[in-house]
């Protein structure tokens, strides 16, 4: 059957006609029209609670504020969203949320990125003192496990983490126990998050309760920048930010991932090993070009590769990783077409049906095998009997194929060094096209900017002069 | 330390199952039936319900904090619970829980050393009319003095 | 002030709870002419009776049968409301211990007429003693062939179970009932954008106090009219009122709505103990703002009476306070009360209701300033109708109840800025 039709109707907020579709929630379409609404409990991926209240609104013929969350649209609905009335109810709602809460915005990872801090700085209340109450004290170091930590003094009980557990992992390791102003988030005693999406629930969060061991104290999130990229994991392609920064002492540096919204893809969310793969993205990093062990300048390098691809013209096999741009891919492809070799982007190396899960994580562990296919590269394992020289572009399998001589252009460093090996840039410090496994483009933009770059793959071929789509 | 509902417990429960849509209906029932059986609800037995329900331990752990009657450790044999809303202050419940304290010899919140009685105070006990009450286990006393306490105290020793 | 026993027209026969002792003093009797009137006639005498739910709100019993019986899902459920926790109220217990067969006797009318075939009785955990009585009725019931298969010979069948509560005040709130019957915590539900009856387990629910529930046997056997002959126009027949407090005679007793206050309590309850000048009454449990006793001398027992005096008949329970009576710690211990109750779920009232209560200590203790009481009301007023549910906004009544007609003893309690 046919998609239901959405009706859009028109509504009237501030003054403003917008238009929406019968029946959104309204706090959703005032936060896409641009209107500042405060909340913590509701969440796009979460669906409304309305145990936070901060959302309230007035709507033009009933008597008390509601929650923007639970209201739905409908044609001419008239909406207050800055009314005196409004701003004290937020303030007042604000200020329960502070009376429990240490408010030790300079010591807490979250400040910058915190709702709590942001609103209480825009209703003013940074120098209220909270009269006859004394704060009640509970856990402030708590690990739930899976790299995640808890500081119950901070949380604001929005529940979104108890709800990303319960309804959207189904592994339910989070709830609420007591109650009144002892409500506090817990695991049942003994027991920890046991799930790969754990660390979600830090993005999650909208104040500090929830940090990242992994990211807590590394780095404040005001020097941060975030580049929108997408997750090399596996072939499933979920959109992340690459948050990084370049200081003072410190090279541009990756801090962490974290899930970019992509409703196609992977919705919100991303799995933890995808969250933390950027450790292995940069360690280990390969910077200098070599011959046999010992290290060489870049130029010598291009002419000694230019070199030995001459002498094996009509003997060479080129293996290309499934992680490589498009843009690499094609390049590689004319690049392997000139000098007569034999491309193959074996796939089987990438399965990891361990990995896979019903959800974000593919058995294709390389991001862009999709895309190799589409280009038609043959994606079997070569059947070399030896007499070849073996060019190979950052594949993970080239030990496996028999060849006389041996290029390696890799990311990182290997364990034995090939005859030649000349660093390439890694996926984050250059741009480019990824296909996922749905068959999705995405682009990811070049994230890391290095005081001292590595040639990427594209340069390393300049010297074939293989036509303007070296420039991308 | 495992848990394990007695064979007539989980009869009783899997037959009070056919009367519910569901069978997370049982909570409650099932968590009393740990009570009955132990006397408080233990980890493992949140675990042991929540796989006989087919719910998640964690569901199970915030049902037992939630209500006031759910015990996770042990108390005395004894559990005193007088009532400290309005209409028992009204009529002279602090003197019957000072008569309670001194003659346990603990404070609200406390077990007695030989391990007999557990003193709480609580919220209403829905029995305003025969104010001050208490209730000791299951059973209620009304229009309490502290001279009753006394009596009362000397029948459960 | 005429007598009028409905609901506890049997209390005072003894053993009635035994089935046979019931059966020979009428009940069970309106089960019969149930079944020949037909369901919707016993829809139509609840709504020309005019019963209001008698659990606090005071609602027409009409609306939310008729959203429960109209739905169209042929699996609908009943959940007596016997969580009776509201502080000053013990009128339910009364019924199930006293009269428990004409409970069931009404469970089995309001099954019949909204067409449900099960029935829970949601009991507050420390009743157990009270539900054994209950229970006992029901077994018996059970093995007369009144419940079960066929009820009382009718093809009809109708389950009811006990459902045992665990301690949590709030339960006795509809929506939290039905999510604590659903083995969950027992918060409150979002209220729904229109009219609709409660769900259980996603099934058309209907959730009546047992005080109601009771009262129907009286309608379908003698008729509307006949409950409507009782009461004023607007608030229709009888309710089991309650005293407790500074009265001479403490206990439950059954009027008219319109009955006046003070002619109640000095006719039942023997007047204010020890001769002492009434100070304030708590009209229908701790939850119904204070009435002063200038105030309790206008005060009807009925719903517009309560409301004119910016009060609410609540549940009957009358709390009765003398000249003697401290107005600061009495809101100190209520909001005790609150503060110990408070499901926790929604922000104004999870970090309010404690908040509150800390000031009311400070009162009490001679260590607050005037900038905290105020501090108190501006809480009050966050905690007033930005919930999820009534409990917030009822402690917000209490709140400004108490400091608005007893400011006097609060500033008092005052520690003055010099």
């Amino acid at each position: 059957m046919s998609e239901k039709v959405k009706k859009m109707v028109k509504i009237t907020v501030d003054d403003r006609t917008i238009e929406a579709e019968e029946g959104a929630i309204l706090l959703q379409v005032l936060l896409e029209n641009g209107f500042e609404i405060p909340y913590y409990c509701y969440h796009e991926a979460l669906g409304p609670d309305g145990n936070c209240r901060m959302c309230m609104v007035e709507i033009e013929g009933k008597k008390r504020p509601q929650i923007s969350c639970d209201t739905f649209v409908e044609e001419g609905l008239i909406v207050r969203t800055d009314t005196e009335n409004i701003r004290r109810v937020r303030r007042g709602i604000l200020e329960l949320q502070l009376v429990n809460h240490p408010v030790d915005c300079p010591v807490c990872d979250q400040a910058g990125e915190c709702s709590l801090q942001d609103y209480y700085m825009e209703y003013g209340l940074y120098h209220g003192k909270v009269p006859k109450a004394e704060k009640l004290h509970f856990e402030k170091h708590l690990d739930l496990g899976r790299n995640v930590m808890l500081d119950q003094e901070r949380c604001v009980l929005c529940k979104r983490c108890v709800r990303f557990t319960g309804n959207i992992v189904k592994t339910g390791e989070l709830g609420v126990v007591e109650r009144a102003d002892h409500s506090h988030i817990a695991t049942l005693p003994g027991r920890k998050l046991e799930n790969g999406y754990a660390m979600n629930v830090v993005d999650l969060c909208p104040v500090g309760a929830l940090t990242s061991k992994d990211f807590r104290f590394k780095q404040r999130v005001w020097f941060l920048t975030s580049t929108p990229s997408v997750c090399h994991g596996c072939a499933t392609g979920c959109a992340i930010y690459i948050d990084h920064a370049k200081t003072k002492f410190e090279d541009d540096t990756i801090y962490r991932f974290r899930p970019r919204k992509n409703p196609d893809i992977n919705g919100h969310f991303i799995c933890d090993e995808g969250r933390l793969s950027y450790k292995a993205l940069q360690e280990n990093r390969l910077r200098e070009a070599r011959a046999e062990s010992s290290s060489i300048g870049f130029e010598e390098a291009a002419a000694q590769m230019k070199k030995m691809v001459e002498s094996w013209q009509g003997r060479i096999v080129v293996l290309a990783d499934a992680n490589l741009y498009i843009e690499e891919l094609e390049m590689v492809q004319i690049f392997a077409n000139r000098i007569g070799g034999k491309l193959h982007a074996p796939l089987d190396a990438y399965r990891d049906p361990a990995f896979e899960d019903a959800w974000l994580k593919s058995a294709m562990r390389a991001a862009n095998a999709k895309g190799v296919e589409r280009l038609g590269i043959d994606t079997s394992m070569p059947s070399s009997r030896g007499e070849v020289l073996l060019i190979n572009f950052n594949h993970p399998a080239a030990g496996d194929v028999k060849a006389r001589r041996q290029i390696d252009l890799l990311t990182h460093r290997p364990e034995t060094f090939a005859d030649l090996t000349l660093p390439i840039a890694a996926w984050s410090e250059t741009s480019g096209t990824l296909v996922n496994e749905a068959g999705i483009e995405q682009r990811c933009e070049q994230a890391l900017f290095p005081n001292d770059p590595v040639p990427t793959l594209m340069t390393w071929l300049e010297a074939w002069d293989l036509g303007e789509r070296c420039l991308v | 330390m495992g848990f394990a509902f007695t064979e007539e417990n989980l009869r009783e429960l899997e037959a009070l199952a056919k009367r519910y849509p569901s069978k997370e209906a049982l909570m409650l029932p099932a968590l009393w039936k740990v009570m009955e059986q132990e006397g408080f609800i233990s980890v493992e037995a949140m675990e042991a319900v929540a796989e006989w329900l087919g719910v998640s331990p964690m569901k199970v752990y915030g049902v037992v904090t939630f209500y006031e009657m759910f015990h996770e450790k042990p108390l005395g044999r004894h559990h005193i619970k007088v009532c400290r809303t309005l209409s028992c202050a009204l009529c002279g419940q602090s003197g019957v829980l000072e008569r309670l304290k001194e003659r346990l010899g603990i404070e609200v919140g406390e077990t007695t050393e030989d391990g007999r009685f557990t003193l709480s105070q609580v919220e209403c006990l829905g029995s305003c009319g025969t104010a001050p009450v208490m209730q000791i286990d299951d059973t209620l006393y009304e229009n309490l003095t502290p001279e009753k306490v006394d009596e009362i105290l000397k029948e459960l020793r | 002030m005429r007598e009028v026993k409905i609901v506890s027209r049997r209390f005072d026969v003894p053993d009635v709870d035994r089935l046979d002792v019931a059966l020979e003093h009428g009940a069970y009797k309106a089960v019969e002419k149930a079944f020949s009137m037909g369901s919707e006639a016993v829809l139509n005498a609840v709504c020309e009776s005019g019963l209001r739910g008698k659990g606090g709100g005071g609602a027409p019993a009409c609306g939310k049968w008729k959203l429960a019986a109209q739905h169209p899902d042929p699996v609908k459920f009943l959940a007596v409301n016997c969580d009776e926790s509201e502080p000053g109220t013990f009128k339910d217990r009364q019924i199930i211990t006293k009269d428990p067969h004409l409970l069931i006797e009404g469970i089995i009318l309001t099954c019949y007429a909204i067409g449900a075939h099960d029935a829970y009785i949601y009991i507050r955990g420390e009743y157990h003693d009270f539900q054994k009585v209950l229970q006992k009725a029901i077994d018996e019931a059970y093995g007369a062939g009144i419940l079960g298969e066929k009820t009382m010979g009718h093809d009809w069948r109708l389950d009811v179970t006990i459902h045992r509560g665990a301690g949590a005040y709030i339960c006795g709130e509809k929506s939290a009932l039905l999510e604590s019957m659903e083995g969950k915590r027992g918060h409150p539900r979002l209220k729904p954008h229109r009219k609709e009856p409660e769900w259980y387990f996603g099934r058309p629910t209907l959730v009546n106090n047992v005080e109601t529930i009771a009262t129907v046997p009286f309608i379908v056997a003698e008729g509307p009219q006949a409950y409507r002959s009782y009461g004023t126009e607007k608030s229709p027949g009888t309710m089991l009122f309650a005293l407790s407090g500074h009265v001479e005679r403490p206990g439950v007793y059954e009027a008219e709505f319109g009955t006046p206050m003070m002619e109640y309590i000095e006719r039942f309850g023997g007047g204010i103990k020890g001769g002492r000048a009434l100070k304030a009454v708590i009209p229908g449990g701790a939850s119904t703002p204070v009435l002063t006793a200038a105030e309790a001398a206008e005060a009807r027992l009925d719903y517009e009476s309560m409301k004119s005096l910016g009060s609410s008949l609540g549940t009957g329970g009358m709390i009765v306070m003398d000249e003697t009576v401290d107005m600061v710690e009495a809101l100190k211990n209520l909001l005790g009360f609150y503060h110990h109750e408070s499901c926790g779920q929604c922000t104004p009232c999870r970090e309010g209701t404690g908040w509150v209560d800390r000031i009311a200590d400070a009162v009490v203790r001679g260590e607050a300033e005037a900038a905290d009481l105020q501090k108190m009301l501006d809480i009050s007023w966050t905690m007033n109708g930005k919930t999820i549910c009534v409990f917030a906004p009822a402690v917000s009544g209490v709140i400004d109840a108490f400091v608005e007609k007893f400011g006097d003893e609060f500033q008092a309690r005052l520690r003055s800025m010099a």
